[in-house]
């Protein structure tokens, strides 16, 4: 966690300043005479999150406030991997509901999701897709006459 | 009160209790499956509100706002995927008491607290709608300010071990709720150009993907240990752990009460709302307590906290609404919609023209109140099989009601963008120790900090010495650095507690 | 007799352009219009007032024109999003946009990013009208603008509410005539507005007409529109006070461009309908929004006058685009 925390603390201190620097003052624009000034609120965030962030990295550094067990690593192999898989899955889904139709989309997105996660009965991947399908048409167009999509 | 019981008779008739106990149980299940919650209840049901009498229509929408405020304390406990932000807190403690196969237990404080705070908060907005929404009046742009950066500061310091870090993550819910155009100079503030970020982002998806996807990714990846805990406490033969005992009674009682007056209060102040309330809440009780680092593995007090609090400010947000017409909650401004529809007046003359009227939504919280338990007592015993499920066969299931949850807010593809989006932020913040809750509980309140804050940079003219008029306002700025230091030095205490235990405890993963 | 055959004649003409451009299908069967459900866009989200009222008049048209009409809320930018939507739509009639025309004839005013002018859209008609004014508490001690400026030369750095740049510019345009000093608080949406006028923190605010359903409390010392208030008749337009600022916005039934007449006439005789429909009424009524129906040619002519007219104000008061 000390390590994690530091490099946090450095990513979120330079995002503060790209803010400050660039990305506020090039997205936002200037009031006219008379207004409170619309950079005001965000600028302080920023200002905040970016002292905020220095002060994280400097106690990482001298190891203020933290365990011996915190010196594990936070990022487990098995979670990345499932971040990965449901974000290819999603990224399908998109695209087909983009491209093609809703119900396709809905379709990969479960079947998708079930075959990523390990799952290989045959009957488990035409049920669950179908019935929650089912489901939702029936409660939504239905009973309750509302159009989702 | 003669209309009071004139009401009871016009509310216990077989058509208005079925659309009560409908509203409930829709608002419950809604509130129940992870990724739906309030927003599409209130979606699907403004349609049919056009062609119900005006009491059943409105008793309808109130018990879906009752249901589903009770009804996110499920997925919250069961799958630590909270339907709504403000159920967050009851998931610190819920979802442990869960894996320790004490879900039913959970379960049941959860909904009992739920129905006491809810019951309570309705008897406070009966007896005391009409003066307590004129002191609200007293609370102006300058008082407002002070108490919401109380507020963000109080659960920034409290969620999470490291106060640093959740101020951070409250300083970037704030900077989150900026985007969008600026309400007094119609400039857009960091919108790339996109034209769906004029409004902001919007509270529904982002919620869903930082609650709900990020916690679905992290459980895939946890997948196959979770199933074999879920195997081993499935079975727990030990009847108190399905049930809650009198000692936990007599702990939670006192818990219940502090959380109803914090959520009653929280729900009168326009601008707060369920989140701010329940954190506040569970916050109190974890400083209260005599063992405030057990907090997080699984007490029943948390969830007795988190859930009064979060029940409590239902009732109390309609007070504005009933005595001046002014909505304090998303669902109050739905109830304008109802009650307009059928040529009523939400506001003063209310009162004086539609006392009846009046009396016939009282009736109908109370009796909303009561089915609730019913609703949700038989409920908790169904959902709590959920658990036995294996997870890989859950996650994909939950994905899909997010996205359609998601979509639904605005009917557009973007809506998912912005729900895959902050699933990821949700997932870093989740492993890097950011404490996601702040996060939204700071983009919540956002709009309103700014908005109050510009306000009385103007009616103080810019000049802090005016500030002395406004005694309130100077009270809860005290508070807020109180809050700060004592905060800083008790989270020294116990990290130095923590690091003299840490020999003796196993490593655990957090 | 002259009408009818007026019509046919016009839908032959019409079906022959057509046949002879070679244009969909879906237009040609303008005469058997509407055949499926009809979508209505509304600019906002579930539940506000305009939304409301789009859903009431959904119900009429609905039952006038014997197909679903269905409400799809496309809340962004006060409406721009659903422009948008609807400007790249079939002109088929079958989508369609209820929304205060505002935001034709006032956003592209204040909004670089937005372009529409009246010409990019089709109307089939106006049925309520919002009643704008500048209000204040009962006991306040000014029934009037002159009245206010006098008391407000009195009392300088008073606070006036502002919800939008609109409203902000009415106010700079009296302070800048009278030379008065003011302190404009932003305020956000009616509720925020109703706390700050009902707990006395600003003296005088722009209100979108929700004020009048405040009788004993509060007072509108000014129509903001052209025409004075159904619901104040006693109180003078801000034209009358001597102030050229009155601008006028109405509900408006808008399609896309190029949308054939017959369809719009079709729904504008729907529109008509909610006058005297009983359950709109009542709406309308508890809101205290006043019908005032126009047809598809008033609304078009009414969509040109207010857009010109508020464009001269803006100008006046040098007001650019953001």
């Amino acid at each position: 966690m000390k390590k994690a925390d530091f490099v946090s603390g450095l990513i979120l201190g330079v995002f503060g300043l790209t803010m400050l620097i660039f990305v506020i003052p090039a997205q936002i624009e200037t009031a006219p005479e008379g207004y409170i000034s619309p950079r005001l609120v965000p600028n302080l965030t920023m200002i905040l999150i970016t002292g905020l962030s220095a002060l994280l990295m400097l106690r990482s550094l001298r190891g203020i406030g933290y365990t011996p067990m915190d010196d594990s690593s936070v990022f487990f192999r098995s979670e990345m991997m499932a971040l990965l898989k449901i974000s290819g899955v999603f990224a399908v889904s998109v695209a087909l509901f983009a491209w093609s139709m809703p119900l396709l989309a809905g379709i990969a997105l479960i079947v998708g999701t079930l075959i990523a996660l390990g799952e290989r009965r045959p009957l488990v991947i035409v049920v669950m897709p179908t019935g929650l399908l089912l489901v939702v048409w029936l409660v939504f167009y239905r009973l309750l006459g509302t159009v989702i999509v | 009160m003669e209309y009071l019981l004139t009401g009871f008779q016009h509310v216990l008739t077989p058509v208005t209790l079925l659309w009560v106990t409908v509203g409930v149980t829709l608002g419950y299940i809604l509130g129940a499956l992870p990724g739906l919650g309030k927003a599409t209840g209130v979606a699907v049901c403004i349609p049919l509100t056009f062609y119900l009498p005006p009491v059943a229509a409105i008793a309808m929408l109130i018990g879906i706002a009752k249901g589903s405020a009770a009804g996110s304390a499920v997925s919250a406990i069961l799958l630590n995927t909270p339907g709504e932000p403000s159920s967050a807190p009851t998931a610190l403690d819920g979802y442990p008491l869960a894996r320790q196969g004490k879900a039913q237990k959970a379960l049941k404080m959860g909904l009992f607290a739920s129905v006491i705070g809810d019951f309570l908060s309705t008897l406070i907005l009966i007896a005391l709608a009409a003066p307590l929404a004129q002191y609200a009046l007293l609370i102006g742009p300058v008082e407002l300010c002070a108490i919401l950066l109380f507020s963000l500061t109080f659960i920034g310091g409290l969620a999470g071990r490291s106060m640093l870090k959740g101020l951070i993550a409250a300083a970037f819910g704030v900077f989150f709720a900026t985007i969008g155009i600026e309400t007094e100079t119609f400039i857009p503030r960091l919108t790339f150009g996109l034209l769906e970020l004029d409004e902001g982002i919007s509270l529904v998806p982002m919620a869903i993907g930082m609650l709900a996807v990020a916690e679905m990714v992290v459980q895939g990846g946890n997948a196959r240990q979770l199933d074999q805990e879920a195997q081993a406490f499935a079975d727990s033969s030990n009847p108190d752990d399905r049930r809650v005992t009198w000692g936990e009674w007599r702990r939670c009682l006192p818990v219940i009460g502090r959380g109803t007056l914090i959520g009653a209060v929280v729900g009168i102040l326009p601008g707060l709302g369920a989140s701010v309330g329940s954190f506040l809440s569970y916050g109190a009780t974890q400083r209260a307590s005599k063992t405030p680092e057990k907090f997080g593995s699984g007490m029943i007090e948390g969830v007795a906290a988190a859930e009064s609090a979060d029940n409590a400010v239902v009732p109390s947000s309609f007070v504005p609404l009933f005595a001046l017409g002014i909505p304090g909650s998303v669902i109050a401004a739905i109830l304008i919609a109802a009650l307009v529809l059928h040529g009523l007046t939400p506001g003063p003359l209310m009162f004086r023209e539609q006392p009846q009227m009046v009396a016939d939504i009282y009736a109908a919280m109370l009796c909303a109140s009561v089915i609730l338990l019913i609703v949700g007592y038989a409920g908790q015993r169904l959902f709590a099989q959920v658990i036995r499920v294996p997870i890989r066969l859950i996650i994909p299931g939950v994905l899909f009601l997010c996205c359609i949850g998601a979509y639904m807010e605005t009917n557009s593809i973007f809506s998912i963008y912005v729900m895959l989006a902050f699933a990821l932020l949700g997932f870093f913040s989740r492993k890097l120790g950011f404490s996601f809750v702040t996060f939204l509980i700071g983009f919540v309140i956002g709009p309103n900090l700014e908005l109050t804050f510009r306000q009385s940079l103007q009616l103080l003219n810019h000049d802090p010495m005016r500030l002395a008029g406004h005694p309130i306002a100077i009270l809860f700025g005290v508070l807020t650095i109180v809050t700060v230091a004592l905060i800083a030095r008790s989270n020294a205490r116990l990290a130095a507690r923590q690091a003299a235990d840490s020999d003796a405890v196993p490593t655990q993963q957090s | 007799m002259k009408q009818t055959n007026r019509r046919g004649f016009l839908s032959a003409a019409a079906a022959l352009m057509m046949g002879l451009t070679g244009l969909t299908p879906a237009i040609a069967q303008a005469d058997s219009y509407p055949t499926r459900p009809i979508t209505m866009l509304v600019g906002y989200k579930a539940g506000g007032q305009t939304d409301l009222v789009g859903r009431a008049t959904a119900k009429v048209l609905s039952d006038q024109l014997g197909v679903p009409v269905n409400v799809v809320n496309k809340p962004g930018g006060g409406g721009v999003l659903a422009a948008h939507e609807l400007k790249k739509a079939k002109a088929d009639g079958y989508t369609l946009l209820f929304h205060a025309n505002s935001v034709i004839n006032t956003e592209p005013l204040m909004l670089k990013r937005v372009d529409f002018v009246p010409d990019d859209f089709e109307y089939a008609g106006m049925i309520t009208a919002y009643q704008t004014a500048l209000a204040t508490q009962k006991d306040a001690p000014y029934n009037t603008v002159a009245e206010f400026v006098a008391w407000a030369k009195d009392n300088p750095g008073f606070s006036y509410g502002a919800l939008s740049p609109t409203s902000r510019m009415i106010m700079e345009e009296i302070a800048k005539a009278n030379n008065l000093d003011v302190n404009i608080v932003p305020l956000k949406g009616g509720g925020d507005m109703l706390n700050a006028l009902l707990g006395n923190q600003v003296a005088l605010v722009l209100s979108g007409g929700i004020h009048y359903k405040y009788p004993d409390q509060l007072k509108s010392i000014a129509a903001l529109t052209t025409f004075r208030h159904p619901s104040a008749p006693e109180v003078e337009t801000i034209n009358e006070a001597g102030y050229q600022l009155g601008m006028d916005s109405r509900t408006t039934l808008i399609l896309p461009m190029g949308t054939p007449r017959e369809m719009l006439e079709k729904l504008s005789t729907a529109l008509k309908a909610a006058e005297t429909d009983e359950t709109f009424a009542k709406v309308v009524a508890a809101a205290n929004i006043p019908i005032m129906y126009m047809d598809l040619d008033q609304a078009k002519a009414e969509m040109q006058r207010s857009y010109e007219n508020n464009k001269a104000i803006m100008e006046r008061a040098g007001i650019e685009p953001k």
